[in-house]
């Protein structure tokens, strides 16, 4: 695993980003500035982080309800977000995608879904799209456990099976369908186990080890590249916040969320790591808390302060014309 | 109907119980994608359960301990116990009182609670990371240990009806444990003087700086590989070692095995790795170990793989030391309880 210390110090800022811009956005949106629904990724930074890290121009990745971390780790402006997130004319989607829907298109981010198991078929098209170009592109499809068990995602690996798709499905199984327990909804343990019966590898990796993550991802992408097909790499992890900003999380046990925050920390383990390692110092790591606080900050005060869609804008942008 | 019942009612009658245990995490690992492993999907690990727990039954085992757990054999298990038909009067099949952490901490607790309870044998499904981990905590419970896993060379590959006899004929003592059982060698790894964790078949010293997603695969990044055995016909990092110097599991002493790349190596050898996975591999030096042997590794920082998964990230701050040492679990041997039922007829109806 070849990770230099740029790389370290790249993979320790996106998920310090995440963390912070979601953490932001907890408080912001019980305000009630921020229109419709947003469903926060702190807690899985490492997952979009040491896969995100793996991709450039060539790749697409298709999102969830969640996903602001895939957004920021495949690149997109920070401001562009959280305008878009506020319904600001100056947002990725000009305001009218909000959270549910962000998308940057020039980023290779197809956007977030606001369909569970959205995603997966759309990232069977891109990954037809890749293959046809020949250029080493590769299409990775986030979804959730609840998307995991949609009939897009179980088609989607068939077609990406059938066509050898250079396509990388991850499942992001935080233990919870909205409010229902992924033990109690899905017919296996673990979803790397579907993958078998679609003729392609399946594994499971702990997701809230970036270098676990890493690690995994690059053989499925570097194997994908190579034209070896698809595979499919569920990702144990746990969200800390609810399902959606609001939910009152009764489903979960007491002190659940607080253990796995003490004990499980993505971020925590990676500084740690890192330090011991003596590979990152941490006044190194304080410098990127620094900056990326005062980033997410930023963007808040601009996004607050930016106009919004006026009635002019109300059927631009939504449909496109052939 | 069957009964399926916790712990806190295990009766005290404990020459009739035995124990399983089976790793709902085991054979999903990055080998799926670096090689051609396979999958043991939950429903064939329940599948091997059911075909032990009929196989205890017959033999007389009344009590079967198991761990609960997050993974679905629980679950599946109780609902097969429950819907047992009115004839079946398999075993009881308790679960221990235990709190699930859905990691290898439950293999550990769940093993040295079935010891403590006094099982009198432990059928194990995994492959050499889960047989290692009941190995650390089942004191002097004799194992079996089934394949489950990946690369398998601690524990056979064997059809648990057969297993499932063998344990069962041991338990009830049908057959005396002190003649089918042998004891088998662990590597045991120390930091700073202080007794670390054990291996049941190898340590390896990597270059990898991370745990990462565990498994090793890469020649390129091994620096040592010591073993208890070395079998020529395993699968997995012994493999180098089985290649070069088979060592049985019974001779007294292990293998130290120092590598090279192969433009500098001495010998190098095409070693089977992993399933489908067959890589060329420089070997440097090839040392017998004996028990209470000091062994430093030469790489001042890395990461140590137990049983061919990275456990340990060091560096060279920590004094890491491996230490063979024959006093290991004790294993049934399925042969020679299966040989003995034949000969007097254990398995005949009254």
């Amino acid at each position: 695993m070849d990770l230099t210390r740029s790389n370290l110090l790249d993979a320790y800022r996106i998920m310090r980003l995440i963390r912070v811009f979601e953490e932001r956005l907890h408080l912001e949106f019980a305000t009630g500035e921020i229109p419709g629904f947003v469903h926060l990724y702190a807690g899985e930074e490492a997952i979009a982080t040491g896969i995100c890290l793996l991709l450039d121009e060539r790749d697409k990745i298709t999102s969830t309800h969640r996903g602001h971390g895939h957004c920021l780790a495949k690149g997109c402006d920070v401001f562009g977000m959280m305008a878009e997130i506020y319904g600001r004319k100056n947002g990725l989607c000009a305001g009218k995608g909000g959270s549910m829907h962000i998308a940057d298109l020039s980023k290779g981010m197809l956007g977030a879904n606001g369909i569970v198991g959205g995603g997966p078929p759309l990232a069977c098209g891109a990954a037809l799209a890749a293959k046809r170009l020949g250029k080493g592109g590769v299409a990775v499809s986030f979804v959730g456990d609840g998307g995991a068990n949609q009939g897009t995602f179980l088609e989607s690996l068939n077609l990406a099976s059938i066509w050898s798709l250079p396509c990388v499905f991850v499942v992001e199984n935080n233990g919870y369908a909205e409010a229902t327990s992924s033990k109690y909804a899905g017919a296996c343990h673990d979803f790397a186990d579907r993958a078998n019966g679609f003729g392609m590898p399946g594994v499971t990796v702990d997701g809230h080890d970036f270098f676990a993550v890493y690690e995994t991802a690059n053989e499925a992408i570097q194997r994908a590249r190579r034209g070896g097909g698809p595979s499919l790499v569920e990702c144990k992890v746990n969200r800390y916040y609810g399902h959606y900003e609001g939910d009152t999380q009764s489903y979960r046990g007491p002190n659940e969320v607080e253990k796995i925050r003490e004990t499980r920390d993505c971020i925590h383990h990676f500084a740690t790591r890192v330090t011991s390692a003596a590979l990152l110092k941490q006044s190194e790591l304080d410098d990127i808390d620094r900056e990326v606080a005062a980033l997410v900050e930023d963007s808040v005060n601009q996004a607050k302060s930016a106009p919004r869609p006026d009635l002019t804008d109300l059927l631009t942008d939504v449909y496109i014309s052939y | 109907m069957g009964q399926c019942e916790d712990s806190a009612k295990i009766s005290s009658t404990r020459e009739n119980v035995v124990g399983i245990i089976a790793n709902p995490a085991s054979g999903r690992d990055i080998r799926r994608l670096v090689a051609q492993g396979g999958v043991f999907t939950i429903a064939e690990k329940c599948s091997i359960i059911a075909r032990l727990i009929t196989a205890l039954g017959v033999t007389g085992v009344t009590t079967i301990l198991m761990i609960p757990d997050r993974g679905g054999i629980a679950e599946r298990v109780r609902r097969a116990v429950a819907t047992r038909s009115s004839e079946d009067q398999g075993p009881k099949v308790v679960f221990l009182g235990m709190q699930v952490e859905d990691g290898p901490a439950d293999t550990v607790l769940g093993a040295a609670q079935m010891a403590a309870a006094g099982v009198r044998a432990i059928v194990v499904l995994g492959g050499d990371g889960t047989q290692r981990l009941v190995a650390g905590a089942c004191g002097d419970v004799p194992i079996v240990p089934l394949s489950t896993g990946t690369n398998n060379v601690f524990p056979e590959s064997r059809e648990a009806t057969i297993a499932g006899l063998a344990a069962g004929l041991v338990a009830t003592g049908k057959v005396p444990a002190a003649e089918v059982t042998v004891r088998n060698k662990v590597l045991r790894l120390e930091i700073d003087g202080a007794h670390d964790d054990l291996a049941v078949v190898d340590i390896s010293v990597s270059k990898s700086r991370w745990v990462g997603s565990k498994a090793l695969w890469r020649p390129e990044d091994l620096d040592q590989i010591f073993v208890t055995f070395a079998e020529s016909d395993a699968i997995g990092l012994s493999s180098v070692a089985g290649l070069i110097r088979p060592v049985s599991r019974r001779a007294p002493h292990g293998l130290r095995v120092d590598l090279a790349s192969p433009e500098r190596a001495k010998v190098t050898l095409q070693c089977p790795i992993a399933p489908g996975l067959i890589l060329p591999v420089g070997i440097e030096h090839v040392e017998e170990i004996h028990g209470g042997e000091i062994q430093t590794p030469r790489l001042a920082q890395g990461t140590i793989a137990l049983d061919g998964e990275r456990e340990l990230e060091y560096s060279s701050r920590r004094h890491v030391t491996v230490r063979l040492d024959g006093q290991g679990p004790y294993t049934i041997d399925i042969d020679k309880v299966m040989e003995r039922a034949a000969h007097e007829r254990l398995l005949a109806i009254d």
